[in-house]
C-alpha cells in the first residue's frame, strides 16, 4: 500500500518526525480509516528511502499515542481515533500553516490587518463558489459574501 | 563524529556477525584491529575507498582466510571452530567479481551443482529470480554479457534464503533497469524482518536506497556504525554570518573545516548539524543557508582525516 508522504530533505526537521507529523495527520484526518493495515516497516522505509530505524521509531511513536496497533505477525493497523483527538489535529494542523504564513508576513511588515485582509482574499478565491470573483486590490474587501 | 553514532543497546541488541579484536597483517597491508558489530534484520553497507580492506573483511567472513589475531562470530556460531560448511549453507555471498572457472558451465548445470549443497534450496525461489531478471539459463555462463552474469550470481545466491547475505559491489554492470530490479529483489528478501544483508558498495544512491546501516572502512580501520537517516541529517555544510566579528569557529560542535566565502559569510562543516545550529544561534550568528553532504561527500572527509592521522 503507497502511503502519500512527502519529504524534504533540506529542511532541519528530522525525517521520522517529518514522517510522523504527515502519518498522524493522515490517520486523524480520517483519510487512513480505523483498521487500516499500514506497509511493512521495509515496505515504507522502500517508499520514502529511509532506513528501517526510522520508520520502526514512526510506529513505535505512533502506537504509544494509540492511533496504531500492532498485532504480532498480521501487521501494523490504524487503531480508533477519538473525536476529541481528531478536533485537536485537524485544528493544529491549520493552525501550522497559519503561523507559517503570518512569520512569512510579519518578515515583510504587514500589520493585523492587512494580513487578515489577505487571508479573506485567499478564502474568496479558493472557495469554488468564489469562481467568477475579481480580486484587485486584496485589502479591505473582507465584508463581500458571495452567496452563488 | 558521535552524533547519529550507533550506541548499544539501539536496535542493535541482535548482532548477526560479531568481530571482536580482529587483526590481519600482510606484506603491504594491516587490516583491524576490527571491533563490529552487525545487528540483525537490517542491511548494513561498509564504505569506503580502494583498497581499504572491504573484501579482505568479506573474506574474513567466509572463512576463505583466517585472522591473525581475535575472532569473528557469525549467526551465533564461531567460525573456524568446527567444520564451516553447514554454517555456509545458511550464508549467501556475492564475490565482487565472477568465477572464471564456470565460465564453460551452463546456468542449469551450475544451479544443479549448487542446489545440492544448500538444504535451504527453493527451486520455486530460483525459477522466480530468472525470470524477473529476464535470465536464460541454458547459456553458458562464460557466453552471458557481464550484466547477465552478474544478475544470475545474485539469483543463486539468494536461491536458498540464506539468513545472511553478503554482496560484494552488487551492482557492477547491471544497468539502470536491471539494477531497479536488484534493489526491488533485495527488498523483497528483507520483507520477512529476520535476515540480513551486509553489501559492499561504492554507489552513493544504491547505499541511500537499500542502507540501514553505515560503516566506514578507511586504510584497514573501522570508523564506526552509523545509522543512515542520523548520519546524513548530522553532516552539514552552513553558511554563516557572523556580520564580520570574529569567531572562534574551531570550537563549532562538530567542526570539520572551515572558510570564508564572500561578504562576511562564513562555510563551516560540521558532523553534529544540530549541536552547531545551537551553538551559532547562542553567538547570534544568522545561519544563511545548509546543505546536507551526500554519502560520497562524508567519506572524502573522513578518508582525509585518517590520512592525516596515520
Amino acid at each position: 500500500m503507497w502511503i502519500p508522504i512527502q519529504l524534504n530533505e533540506q529542511s532541519a526537521e528530522p525525517l521520522y518526525h517529518q514522517i510522523e507529523v504527515q502519518l498522524r495527520a493522515l490517520i486523524v484526518s480520517g483519510q487512513l480509516p480505523e483498521g487500516t493495515l499500514l506497509p511493512s516497516i521495509r515496505e515504507l522505509a522502500q517508499q520514502t528511502k529511509c532506513s528501517v530505524i526510522t520508520i520502526r521509531r514512526v510506529y513505535q511513536d505512533l502506537e504509544n499515542e494509540g492511533l496504531l496497533r500492532t498485532r504480532q505477525g498480521t501487521g501494523t493497523f490504524v487503531a480508533q481515533v477519538d473525536g476529541q483527538q481528531r478536533d485537536n489535529q485537524r485544528r493544529s494542523a491549520v493552525m501550522t500553516a497559519i503561523e507559517t504564513a503570518a512569520e512569512a508576513g510579519l518578515r515583510v511588515h504587514y500589520t493585523d490587518d492587512e494580513l487578515i485582509g489577505m487571508l479573506r482574499e485567499a478564502l474568496l478565491r479558493m472557495r469554488p463558489a468564489a469562481g467568477e470573483a475579481e480580486h484587485g486590490s486584496g485589502q479591505g474587501e473582507g465584508g463581500r459574501q458571495h452567496d452563488g | 563524529m558521535e552524533a547519529g553514532k550507533a550506541k548499544e543497546g539501539d536496535n542493535m541488541t541482535d548482532s548477526v556477525v560479531e568481530i571482536a579484536g580482529l587483526l590481519q597483517r600482510r606484506t603491504h597491508f594491516e587490516l583491524g584491529p576490527v571491533e563490529l558489530s552487525i545487528p540483525k534484520g537490517c542491511v548494513t553497507a561498509i564504505i569506503g575507498p580502494n583498497g581499504s580492506g572491504k573484501s579482505s573483511l568479506f573474506r574474513l567472513m567466509l572463512g576463505l582466510s583466517k585472522p591473525d589475531e581475535g575472532s569473528l562470530h557469525l549467526l551465533g556460531e564461531r567460525l573456524g571452530e568446527r567444520d564451516d560448511a553447514s554454517l555456509m549453507t545458511r550464508i549467501g555471498y556475492l564475490p565482487e567479481g565472477a568465477i572464471e572457472l564456470d565460465d564453460r558451465l551452463s546456468g542449469e548445470a551450475k544451479a544443479a551443482f549448487v542446489r545440492q549443497w544448500y538444504p535451504g534450496w527453493n527451486e520455486a525461489v530460483y525459477r522466480e529470480l530468472l525470470r524477473r531478471f529476464e535470465i536464460n539459463p541454458a547459456l553458458k555462463l562464460g557466453r552471458m554479457s557481464k550484466g547477465m552474469r552478474r544478475k544470475y550470481d545474485l539469483s543463486l545466491a539468494l536461491a536458498h534464503q540464506p539468513e545472511l547475505l553478503l554482496l560484494d559491489e552488487p551492482s557492477s554492470g547491471l544497468d539502470p533497469i536491471a539494477w531497479k530490479t536488484m534493489i526491488d529483489v533485495l527488498h523483497r528478501y528483507m520483507e520477512r524482518g529476520d535476515r540480513t544483508i551486509v553489501m559492499a558498495s561504492h554507489i552513493v544512491e544504491e547505499v541511500r536506497r537499500l542502507a540501514d546501516y553505515i560503516v566506514f572502512i578507511v586504510q584497514g580501520r573501522i570508523l564506526g556504525i552509523y545509522e543512515k537517516d542520523a548520519l546524513l541529517a548530522s553532516w552539514q555544510t552552513m553558511y554563516a554570518d557572523a556580520g564580520g566579528r570574529d569567531l572562534a569557529w574551531q570550537q563549532m560542535p562538530g567542526y570539520r573545516s572551515g572558510e570564508m566565502s564572500g561578504g562576511t559569510v562564513y562555510k563551516v562543516v560540521t558532523d553534529q548539524a544540530f549541536e552547531a545550529e545551537r551553538w551559532l544561534d547562542a553567538q547570534s550568528v544568522t545561519v544563511i543557508n545548509r546543505q546536507k553532504l551526500e554519502l560520497d561527500e562524508i567519506l572524502v572527509q573522513l578518508t582525509e582525516q585518517a590520512r592525516g592521522v596515520l
